[in-house]
């Protein structure tokens, strides 16, 4: 925390803060594990995001092989809203600012 | 002859056809209320709450203040949307038909989509119970001795049927 006196409007300090997080998009990212079925993961990325096959695939062959990947991102609303669909489906997904 | 096992797709309305063992029919309906003890968390065991951190990942595993907004928001959602699968699971185990020694019952899409959800709950909690930490764990393949690693591999298989079933509906539709 800083002490030095302010010399904006803290309200507009504020206002513009967080408007400016609020804008700032967030990744939806899903993580490996070891449990989780690779033909599963494709199927759920497939359902929630309507993706197509090929793009499905590479995306659950990402998180298989670097650990995690991006599966959509955006505005914080929308990405929590990402977030509890795939935790619906089983899936381990975190947000992270962009 | 005895009708052969899986998951097949039924054309007409979307849903599928599952024909398994009557043995493993008595398998699944015995797994559903252990399942619905971790999620309701009535079973506080270090094992539940390991199941549970993993049935209900943290969103924002960095940020508690954040976290505590995403569970109060979702998180009773989240349970529901589980019981709610177990609850069509456990219904529609107690239907089907039996002949000799095979179960069968037709599925709507959403039941089938239901036994999905419970049955990938399932292998989550029996893969954490068995203590499967890395995916060489599978190789050596169930331990024959071990109840619940044997009903996980077979999860597995259940799972595959589905997914492959129901995948066909996401091609129809695309």
């Amino acid at each position: 925390m800083s002490t030095q006196a302010p010399v904006l409007d803290p309200t507009e300090t504020q206002d513009t803060e967080s408007r400016s997080a609020h804008d700032q998009p967030w990744n939806v990212v899903v993580w490996n594990d070891p449990v989780t079925l690779m033909s599963y993961v494709v199927f759920v990325l497939r359902k929630l995001f309507g993706h197509d096959e090929a793009t499905a695939n590479r995306l659950m062959l990402q998180i298989h092989h670097e650990g995690k990947a991006v599966v959509s991102s955006g505005p914080r609303e929308k990405a929590e809203h990402d977030v509890h669909r795939l935790h619906a489906h089983g899936l381990h997904a975190t947000l992270q600012r962009s | 002859m005895s009708r052969q096992r899986g998951v097949r797709r039924l054309d007409d309305d979307g849903g599928v056809e599952i024909v398994i063992g009557t043995g493993e029919r008595d398998a699944l309906a015995d797994l559903a209320p252990q399942l619905r003890a971790v999620v309701d968390g009535t079973s506080d065991s270090d094992l539940a709450t390991l199941v549970r951190d993993r049935l209900f990942p943290a969103a924002y595993p960095d940020d508690p203040e954040r976290q505590a907004e995403y569970e109060e928001l979702a998180g009773d959602e989240l349970a529901q949307m589980h019981r709610d699968a177990l609850d069509a699971f456990e219904a529609t185990l107690a239907g089907g038909t039996t002949q000799r020694d095979r179960w069968s019952v037709r599925l709507s899409g959403e039941e089938a989509e239901a036994w999905l959800a419970a049955i990938n709950d399932g292998r989550l909690t029996l893969a954490t119970a068995v203590g499967i930490t890395d995916e060489s764990c599978w190789d050596e393949g169930p331990d024959p001795e071990d109840p619940a690693s044997v009903l996980l591999f077979y999860l597995g298989w259940l799972e595959e049927e589905l997914v492959g079933a129901l995948q066909h509906g996401l091609d129809a539709a695309g």
